[in-house]
């Protein structure tokens, strides 16, 4: 994988969407590297007796999945900020997509910004966010 | 529920210090599972192996929130995280993660009224150097 | 022309956007839009300055609020400093009926927004506690609902009568456009704004 350069993007440019994994086996081993024990991200029927509609993605698992979107589109990039807005519960064993797109462009620190989404079934926006992006060259 | 007392009382309050250690299996496991394919995250013999990005998110210290603060209610829920990266985080780095009350503020949302609790944690290496801001919007609904 | 009617920039806690992003986004896609508000959260600008970027962009770029009442969020268009003085902005209780009566006796107008949403829309509140005297129009196409808000949001309005609008309630740039009103005049500043929600003559889109 090549770096991506800040001359060759421009304000507007799309991040390549992509699916993401978020099974449970997938769930368990993040919540596993992450000492995550709450029961509402690991299994469907405890997260039911929670009044959640079925195991839920922990919040900083989504961040983390926006976070490798950025260093696929962008490979040697550096993540400066993420700040990411769960504002809904994105469900485990669901398909939901994450798009990016340049917002901004500071040519001075060589730095994007980027708009960050992740997306349900039903194209409704679950996660929300913005990073700030250098890139190299 | 006085929102100005307990903002003018609470915010910039220092309330928790914890230290973790980085391990290699950690990072892995974290960048594997949110689909990190970059060699630098992924392949340990990688000669700028570093954690993703939001790997110090997942840190929390003994205390969500100071001792003595009031019990607003018995349940919340994490409405938002913002990490700063400021130097890469290493295998075998020995954290330091020092939280304080960064802000209190209230709205109302489609679960009812909100009180939000800016919970921040800052990171410091073994060499005192800070890796990480990690902003946690929690969520309490009196 | 058409207008994006509900935006939040980072004047909004929850709003990430920059004003001028916003208007580079819209001249990037070449969206169909005109202008748009800025109504941030329980606040009004009065400070800010966007005719540079108004000129720059060939946009026009207005300013509201979006105040939290009994009956949920209400965007309120025309703020003058008459209104400011009528009721507390940053409270999260103020009656609907207030803000509405307010609005009007200081030559504004009161929107109520996104009122399919639970708890923070009005229909939840009409089932439970009736109609309020004085709504004419809601925001019928809000950019941020889910399923079936919108719709009931319409139901809402044909069953009342009301008119409605349309607004995005963008926090990240590339949200602003997706939901407008087309009006049949040019909408100059406030008072224009103003005048034609009270006219009714407006239609509300959604490009979602």
């Amino acid at each position: 994988m090549s770096a991506r350069s800040f001359d060759d993007v421009s304000f507007g440019d799309d991040l390549e969407e992509m699916k993401t994994d978020v099974s449970l086996d997938r769930i368990k081993r993040f919540t596993g590297a992450a000492g995550m024990t709450f029961e509402r991200f690991t299994n469907h029927e405890a997260a039911r007796k929670e009044g959640l509609p079925g195991a839920i993605v922990p919040g900083i698992m989504s961040q983390g999945i926006l976070a490798a979107m950025i260093h696929r589109w962008a490979p040697g990039s550096t993540i400066v900020k993420i700040d990411t807005v769960f504002r809904a519960p994105l469900l485990v064993d669901s398909d939901p997509v994450c798009r990016g797109v340049v917002t901004d462009m500071n040519k001075a620190d060589r730095t994007v910004e980027v708009d960050l989404t992740i997306v349900n079934e039903a194209n409704e926006t679950r996660v929300l966010g913005t990073a700030t992006v250098r890139l190299e060259g | 529920m006085d929102l100005a007392a307990l903002k003018r009382d609470w915010t910039g309050f220092e309330f928790d210090t914890a230290e973790f250690e980085v391990t290699e299996q950690q990072m892995l496991d974290f960048a594997i599972s949110c689909g990190e394919t970059e060699a630098r995250f992924t392949d340990p013999s990688h000669e700028d192996f570093r954690a993703p990005t939001t790997f110090t998110a997942k840190f929390s210290g003994r205390r969500m929130l100071p001792e003595e603060f009031p019990q607003l209610s018995r349940r919340g829920f994490d409405a938002g995280k913002c990490v700063e990266a400021l130097a890469p985080v290493r295998a075998g780095d020995r954290l330091t993660g020092t939280s304080t009350i960064h802000d209190i503020f209230e709205k109302t949302g489609r679960s009812g009224t909100m009180i939000f609790i800016v919970h921040r944690m800052e990171f410091r290496n073994q060499s005192d150097e800070v890796v990480s801001i990690v902003d946690w919007r929690m969520v309490q609904q009196p | 022309m058409i207008v994006d009617l509900h935006n939040h920039s980072i004047k909004s806690d929850d709003g990430r956007a920059k004003v001028e992003n916003y208007c580079q986004w819209i001249s990037k896609r070449g969206l169909e839009v005109d202008g748009f508000v800025l109504t941030e959260h329980r606040q009004f600008d009065g400070d800010s300055d966007y005719r540079p970027l108004e000129d720059a962009h060939g946009l026009r770029i207005l300013k509201g609020a979006e105040v939290e009442t009994d009956y949920g969020h209400v965007l309120v268009f025309g703020v003058n400093e008459d209104l400011l003085q009528a009721f507390d902005f940053t409270r999260l209780d103020l009656p609907l009926e207030l803000v509405i009566r307010e609005s009007e006796r200081c030559g504004a107008i009161a929107v109520p927004c996104h009122p399919g949403r639970a708890t923070v829309g009005m229909c939840a509140h009409y089932e439970a506690r009736g109609a309020v005297d004085g709504v004419r129009v809601i925001e019928t196409y809000n950019g941020g609902s889910r399923g079936g808000e919108n719709e009931d949001a319409i139901a809402l309005a044909e069953r009342y009568g009301y008119s409605g609008i349309g607004g995005s309630d963008a926090h990240i740039v590339s949200h602003i456009g997706r939901c407008v009103t087309r009006f049949d005049r040019e909408i100059r500043d406030e008072q224009d704004l103003v005048d034609a929600l009270t006219d009714g003559k407006f239609e509300a889109i959604s490009w979602i």
